[in-house]
């Protein structure tokens, strides 16, 4: 009895946080818009009983999905964000992986104080460190300032708003979620495996190719998934510092929903970036698994 | 960001709705002089919880959404008109509104389009939408000739070629730009027929390459810090940040131009929600409003004209009397309004609207 | 021991050594590591660099090895100087004491990996992979992943990890430190038998002094980062050159004297009104300076009655009986309170055990059974 229970707390929360508000999104997705409150129609009355519950499942139709396929913008916003994603989480591997190999190659002592320095950033809200970049990259920003006072340039560069604002502020922001994990496994490593492959005839380099790179996959893999995830459904960076070229699926979503108030084609917006999601999701697990699996736990 | 916190926020205004003696107010980012806000709770007694947004669409969505909690919301009149058709606006007793005597019927006739017989709102402020410009980075740009007063200082590619460096933001606003655009066109800027309103897209896609960020209320810091030079925005905004520029003294000098095509005439309505928790505070609160010495205070602050007659007399000189918030005759005669978009047409606004902005 | 008798290039004047260390200092800060140590290892040895944790043996190795650099001196192997050569370009190879298997690889292609830097053609690997994992038996096992064999499994890949290069020296760090003591037992057979089969040259790094006089032919035993004494397994035993050595292996009685020389012959006057002891002996000592007898407990007799014609002879009491089945140690206790250890096989099945505590016995031992030693 207390096991079931113990059993049933984990998996009500996931239905009460994840599988509820995904079906009434997959169902205002089935809906049609209409100049009302709420501004979609049907919405379920359960006044009328069964009968009208019958009715209401009438009334739901994949119209809005089919939409979405006569319109270009959908299929490039997603797979501009999916593009975004991908050089974003690159760009996070290789900020990320030398500052994770430099912590785990540190003295122990200064281990947890560096670590620190990763989580510190957490601590102060998200959009103000997004805000902090926009008077970074300014046109007279810090940034710019900085180089024309050291004389590296003569012209201000523009950055904020534009892509490369977007990746900056991606990967300054999941900088710790592909540091971390990759970070967990390094720290792992036994030293004397480096020494082993070099006592074998490796030089440095490939014995990093080698060993660590391979012994550090699943961190690295964690990681990726850790940045890449979120990053496709990314608003709040691409609105901040990006320019109106960058084109991603949560700005669309955003227009449809706030722009259009097609609460409807919005959700069907939603529900296709989800199942997109779940890919990604899947595989992240099986990693994971396979992790543990090969710990032996 | 405001997106994703807003039902967050939403819920716990409802969750804390506590009743008669708290008046929740939702107004635009900017756009009042706090001193008033305190004022009002001194004379009334009543406890004032004031929340800003920045987008008519953020705003327009929690309304349609149902359950804001807000007791007084501030929608444009094209958004009014929409919200009021929904179902989202009750009508004003004005046997609770003595003050509303004192508007001004100039304006009282123009919003009529938006809410028949003004039963639902009553004007806050309303201005024009221009053209904010830095005087010194569009002379040394285009030199003095420059066309400060005209859309074709934004709409003509070899000037927005040469103003590119300094920056340029456009509102991100469609049904503001692309009427602007469609009157440089000599069409209705109130077209909602979706071919005359694609003749837009050709002019302001060429223009699009140069223009930094569309953007409905960044460009105020932007101008004043001198980060761009040239701004498609609301007359009190741009005004505002020609103030910023001044107060911080860093020889920056904005002007503002109603162009002199013919400019978009706005008006922001104050209007009670359908569910509001307290409506009898939120009378309370726009009679208090409606006063002449208060709505005077409010535009001393902000720079923005209001529909207001009897404040006029108390208005500062630099507001009452600059043509860039109470125009002339011969400016306002040359405003024009716009109505909402049906639906249909507004997914066609959308789209276009993305797809220049995008530049896809 | 392990070696034929006539192995032994180190009493060979002419003989070139494998590995020469000339005046080698290894410093890490303020701390000396390595005290100016001299050694020549020769080709097909198995050496053993034995002493307490921190003695400076791994470092020694290390130094072999690559992984450190001498502050001081010369290390030359073939007679070339070594340290310039990085350790992937050593013609060493080295086994870890954790073993440092690589786990993201099969047994084969941890046994493969040295081969492929080396660009060796792939039959040729597969071919000298197989080999190696016969060697170590383990061919059932190739395709398992480190973490899927047991310990004693594990350190033997690993082995045939250096092995498979086919090194002139292989090192070997504590190698069987992880393993239990039966299966130590057996593998330091094995490990010898490798040895043999392969004539490659093992240093090895141990702690432990059995093992060390099981596998080696010679041992150097270590303190302080100094080489106290380099010799067979059986001169460490019989004729340790210092209190140390003799203390570190193996049980052993020291008391501790005066010295007054003789002829060949060294006088102890080790307590008052007791004889002196008398050792054999070429120390060339001034009368009257420290000197220490080292003896065994299996040298030492012991008797009811006072010996007949015995060098030295001591009376004591019985304090305490140790049996170990094959064997019986007493503890005995002298007049000036120092407690000797004799040692008697238990030959008979009713032993001798016609002692008993508190008796009054005599311990004896002739002038050759113990060690003279200076310090």
């Amino acid at each position: 009895m207390r096991r079931a229970l113990v059993i049933a707390v984990p998996y009500f929360w996931l239905l009460a946080l994840f599988l509820v508000p995904f079906l009434i999104v997959l169902k205002i997705s089935l809906s049609d818009t209409e100049l009302a409150i709420p501004p979609y129609t049907p919405t379920l009355d359960l006044s009328e009983g069964w009968a009208g519950f019958r009715a209401f499942l009438a009334a739901l139709d994949l119209e809005n999905f089919t939409f979405l396929t006569t319109d270009d913008l959908y299929w490039k916003a997603y797979l501009s964000s999916l593009q975004i994603a991908v050089v974003s989480t690159f760009l996070t591997l290789l900020v990320g992986y030398p500052i994770a190999y430099g912590m785990a190659r540190a003295d122990e002592a200064w281990r947890p104080t560096l670590l620190m320095l990763v989580i510190l950033p957490f601590w102060t809200s998200f959009l103000i460190r997004v805000y902090s970049w926009m008077g970074i990259l300014s046109q007279e920003g810090y940034l710019n300032q900085l180089l024309v006072g050291l004389g590296v340039i003569s012209e201000p560069l523009t950055i904020l708003n534009t892509n490369t604002a977007v990746y900056i502020g991606i990967v300054y922001t999941y900088l710790p979620f592909m540091i971390l994990p990759i970070y967990a496994t390094l720290e792992r490593m036994d030293a004397s495996l480096l020494e082993a492959a070099e006592d074998l005839g490796c030089s440095r380099l490939s014995a990093f190719w080698l060993v660590t790179v391979p012994l550090s996959k699943s961190g690295i893999i964690a990681g990726c998934f850790l940045v890449f995830i979120p990053t496709i459904g990314e608003f709040v960076i691409p609105s901040l510092l990006g320019g109106s070229q960058t084109l991603m699926i949560g700005k669309v979503l955003w227009e449809e929903f706030f722009s259009n108030r097609d609460w409807p084609v919005a959700s069907a917006v939603a529900v296709i970036l989800l199942l997109i999601l779940v890919i990604p999701i899947i595989l992240f697990q099986r990693n994971e698994q396979r992790q543990r699996e090969a710990e032996g736990k | 960001m405001k997106s994703t916190l807003a039902p967050l926020a939403a819920l716990a205004v409802v969750a804390t709705a506590a009743g008669a003696d708290e008046v929740r107010v939702y107004n635009w980012s900017d756009y009042i002089d706090e001193a008033l806000l305190e004022k009002f709770e001194t004379e009334t007694g009543l406890e004032l919880i004031y929340d800003v947004f920045d987008s008519n669409e953020v705003l327009e969505t929690k309304m349609l959404a149902g359950g804001s909690g807000y007791d007084v919301v501030v929608p444009s009149g094209t958004f009014l008109q929409r919200q009021i058709a929904a179902g989202a606006f009750q009508p004003l007793d004005f046997d609770k509104l003595p003050n509303s005597a004192n508007l001004w019927d100039v304006i009282k006739d123009r919003t009529e389009q938006y809410d028949p017989g003004n039963a639902h709102s009553i004007n806050y402020m309303w201005g024009t939408t221009g053209i904010a410009a830095n005087v010194a980075k569009v002379a040394e740009a285009l030199g003095e000739e420059g066309p400060l007063n005209s859309l074709a200082l934004v709409f003509e590619p070899e000037n927005m070629e040469k103003l590119q460096s300094c920056g340029v933001h456009f509102l991100d606003a469609p049904a503001e730009l692309i009427p602007a655009a469609l009157k440089y066109l000599g069409e209705d800027p109130d077209s909602h027929d979706p071919d005359v309103i694609a003749k837009a897209e050709p002019l302001l896609a060429a223009v699009r390459p140069y223009v930094l960020k569309f953007h409905s209320s960044e460009y105020i810091n932007a101008l004043a810090n001198g980060d761009i030079c040239v701004a498609i925005g609301w007359s009190g905004d741009v005004l505002q940040a020609r103030d910023r520029a001044i107060e911080a003294d860093n020889g920056v000098e904005i002007v503002y131009n109603a162009p002199v095509e013919g400019a978009l005439m706005w008006f922001d309505q104050m209007a009670i929600p359908a569910d509001a928790p307290n409506p009898e505070g939120a009378h309370t609160f726009l009679n208090f409003i409606m006063d002449a010495q208060n709505m005077a205070d409010a535009s001393n602050y902000v720079y923005f004209a209001n529909g207001n007659l009897a404040s006029q007399p108390l208005l500062e000189e630099d507001v009452i009397g600059d043509p860039a918030i109470y125009p002339d005759e011969a400016t306002l005669e040359n405003l024009y309004t716009t109505t909402p978009y049906p639906s249909k047409v507004q997914r066609v606004v959308t789209r276009m609207w993305t797809r220049i902005k995008s530049g896809t | 021991m392990t070696a034929p008798a006539e192995f032994s290039p180190w009493t060979d004047p002419s003989a070139k050594p494998l590995i020469r260390f000339t005046g080698v200092t290894k410093r890490f800060g303020d701390f000396t590591a390595i005290d100016n140590v001299d050694l020549d290892i020769f080709e097909k040895e198995f050496f053993a660099l034995l002493g307490p944790s921190g003695c400076g043996k791994t470092t020694l190795m290390r130094m072999l090895a690559g992984f450190e650099m001498p502050t001081e001196g010369l290390i030359e192997l073939d007679g070339q100087d070594i340290a310039p050569v990085p350790p992937n370009k050593r013609a060493t190879n080295m086994m870890f004491q954790s073993y440092a298997l690589f786990p993201h690889l099969s047994l084969r292609d941890n046994i493969a990996f040295g081969l492929h830097r080396e660009k060796m053609p792939k039959d040729r690997i597969a071919a000298r992979v197989d080999e190696m994992l016969k060697l170590v038996q383990l061919e059932p096992f190739a395709s398992r992943k480190p973490h899927q064999i047991s310990g004693g499994q594990r350190q033997r890949v690993a082995l045939a990890r250096c092995l498979a290069k086919a090194p002139k020296l292989l090192l070997l760090d504590e190698p069987l430190g992880a393993l239990d003591r039966k299966l130590r037992e057996e593998t330091q057979f094995e490990l010898m038998d490798i040895q043999e089969k392969t004539g490659t040259t093992f240093v090895i790094v141990t702690h432990d002094q059995e093992e060390a006089m099981t596998v080696a032919s010679r041992v150097a035993v270590m303190d302080h980062g100094r080489l106290v004494q380099v010799a067979t397994p059986a001169a460490i035993y019989e004729t340790p050159n210092s209190t140390y050595v003799a203390d570190f292996i193996g049980d052993v009685n020291i008391i501790e004297g005066k010295a007054e020389p003789g002829d060949g012959i060294m006088g102890i006057a080790w307590a008052e009104g007791q004889p002196n002891l008398t050792g054999a002996s070429d120390l060339t000592l001034a009368s009257g300076a420290t000197v220490f007898m080292a003896i065994r407990p299996e040298k030492v007799r012991i008797s009811a009655e006072k010996p007949e014609g015995a060098a030295n002879a001591v009376a004591g009491k019985v304090l305490d009986i140790a049996y170990l089945g094959n064997i019986s140690t007493y503890h005995v206790e002298l007049p000036g309170g120092q407690v000797i250890k004799a040692q008697t096989a238990n030959t008979d099945r009713i032993a001798r055990r016609d002692f008993t505590w508190e008796d009054a016995v005599w311990l004896s031992w002739s002038a050759t059974a113990g060690v003279v030693l200076e310090r």
